[in-house]
């Protein structure tokens, strides 16, 4: 399918047990371009392992996973992230002993061998590539910094500039707003806003109820490893069921 | 006198060259190798085949090492590097046993236990080198040239990824390196620059055997680089004269019974490991750059 909201990564009833835990239970979603989508959803409801089924850190026991119609299930990250999903993670996983700069270098180089291809010029592009991606989140004077040295609102910022110059297509957020303080989180949507309008994809775990309503195109809700619900914001978050779901009140 | 000291100076260059080319793995890829003084071995027995089968020179001997070594070095890390860093520890040091008894059991390559002896002197370009001074100019070249390319590696993209690697490997995975051919190309690389030192080191000594090439070796080649300071280029080169020195100072030392000097040298290893672990845990050369890019 191509056109403006094109299908870019589909789940296809993908499914994974923990021993009798089925973390991730059935779950077909589709992530369109140009659209951002939320998962929402208790603590332990499986959103996490989806971003991690999806990026191939987890084997799906059944079910598969779509990019461009191709399906990727089961192949290395490295190479899915090649193909254009990068993410995030709660805990950051940045390279702590490296500078700023150096973080973010390092994704724009995906060759193995001892030295990466185009030569002069293509190191001078992805150092602007870098360097841009500081700019963009406001790191850009820290560049000599080591990532392990700088606060903590720094190192979110940190970690979406690496995907930032990684050059993804699709960005899984996971939870990235945790933490933040209000000045900052307005200023990480904004960021966020503005990749959407250059064509990115977003899809976000996310607590955090303004940044859900401030961003999301779509919700998916889920719970205990399942999708209980989808659709846009205001009538997924005006559902008395959800809400109490969500707020730990079991419904029968 | 002199000659005492150009001949330490010689083993102090060759371990140096060890210690930088461990250093590049274990520093910078955070691949923790047991097994260097094998490399170390293979340089020098392939280098000494090479010069005495085939009446090879410096070039092609030390060539013939850097390429067997590399060889026998993804043998080791195609298998070992798929899996977790533990178990690669675990598989470098059965390698090294192994090694030492292939060493000593193969009596056509290695000489067996007794070694080979009469090794020819190096010859480059139709010069022979047979000075211990000439040793040491040769010696300092190549030291200077292996330190130039673990430098221009570790400053360049590759040691950017090998980095990214040690500090966190999911992350680097999840932005497409692929670690297991990036780490895989380190210890060849490293392997074969180690190889240079066995080439060197037969070359001068003109005898080599088992000895040189044990478990013990590569123990000691491990704490010249965590004495020394991990990740750093002149960390190795610190470590490597601060062990080998020690001896030699020792012996200098007024009123030590020469017959003591080997306990003593013992207890002196184990009490700076473990101040140096209290006091400085990146090792002697990592204070004076704690702050800043620990490049």
């Amino acid at each position: 399918m191509t056109g403006a909201h094109e299908v870019l990564l589909e789940t296809e009833r993908l499914s994974v047990s923990f021993g009798g835990l089925r973390a991730v239970d059935d779950v077909s979603l589709a992530l369109r371009a140009g659209i951002v989508t939320t998962l929402v959803g208790p603590n332990g409801a499986g959103k996490t392992t989806l971003f991690n089924l999806i990026t191939g850190h987890l084997a799906p026991h059944a079910g598969s996973v779509r990019w461009l119609g191709r399906r990727i299930t089961g192949q290395p990250h490295w190479r899915i992230a090649r193909a254009g999903i990068g993410r995030t993670f709660q805990d950051l996983k940045l390279f702590d002993h490296m500078s700023v700069l150096d973080n973010v270098l390092a994704v724009t180089e995906r060759d193995a061998w001892l030295w990466q291809r185009g030569g002069a010029a293509g190191a001078a592009q992805r150092l602007a590539r870098a360097e841009a991606a500081l700019q963009a989140v406001g790191l850009a004077d820290r560049r000599h910094a080591r990532a392990l040295d700088l606060a903590y609102a720094q190192r979110k910022f940190l970690s979406v500039a690496r995907l930032l110059a990684s050059g993804a297509r699709l960005w899984l957020l996971d939870e990235p707003a945790s933490g933040l303080d209000p000045r900052s989180y307005e200023r990480f949507l904004a960021l966020l806003r503005e990749q959407v309008a250059h064509g990115c994809t977003i899809c976000i775990i996310e607590h955090n109820l303004d940044i859900v309503v401030g961003i999301s195109d779509r919700i998916v809700f889920l719970d205990q490893g399942r999708v209980l619900a989808e659709g846009d914001p205001k009538s997924i978050l005006s559902d008395p069921n959800l809400a109490a779901i969500y707020f730990g009140e079991r419904i029968q | 006198m002199q000659a005492y000291l150009t001949n330490l100076a010689v083993l102090i260059g060759i371990n140096a060259i060890l210690a930088v080319t461990l250093n590049f793995v274990l520093g910078y890829a955070g691949i923790f190798s047991m097994a260097h003084a094998v490399f170390f071995g293979v340089g020098a027995y392939t280098a000494t085949w090479v010069a005495i089968k085939l009446g090879g020179g410096l070039l092609l001997a030390t060539g013939a090492g850097m390429a067997v070594a590399a060889l026998i070095s993804l043998a080791l890390a195609l298998p070992a590097l798929r899996v977790r860093g533990e178990y690669f520890v675990a598989a470098s040091l059965g390698l090294q046993m192994l090694a030492i008894t292939v060493f000593s059991e193969w009596k056509a390559f290695t000489g067996g236990i007794g070694g080979i002896t009469n090794i020819p002197p190096a010859s480059l370009f139709g010069f022979q080198f047979t000075t211990p001074a000439q040793y040491l100019v040769l010696t300092l070249a190549c030291l200077a040239a292996v330190i130039a390319i673990v430098r221009a590696l570790v400053r360049g993209s590759f040691g950017r990824s090998l980095k990214a690697i040690r500090d966190n490997e999911t992350a680097a995975s999840t932005y497409g390196k692929n670690v297991a051919v990036i780490k895989t190309i380190a210890v060849a690389v490293s392997s074969s620059l180690a190889a240079v030192a066995g080439a060197l080191y037969a070359f001068y000594m003109s005898f080599v055997n088992v000895e040189s090439f044990v478990l013990d070796t590569s123990v000691l080649l491990i704490a010249m680089v965590v004495i020394g300071g991990v990740a750093t280029l002149t960390g190795p080169i610190v470590g490597t004269l601060l062990i080998l020195l020690l001896p030699a100072a020792l012996s200098y030392l007024p009123g030590l019974p020469s017959t003591e000097i080997g306990s003593i040298q013992q207890i002196v290893y184990g009490a700076a490991m473990v101040l140096l672990m209290i006091f400085r845990p990146g090792g002697v050369w990592s204070l004076r750059r704690r702050e800043g890019d620990p490049r």
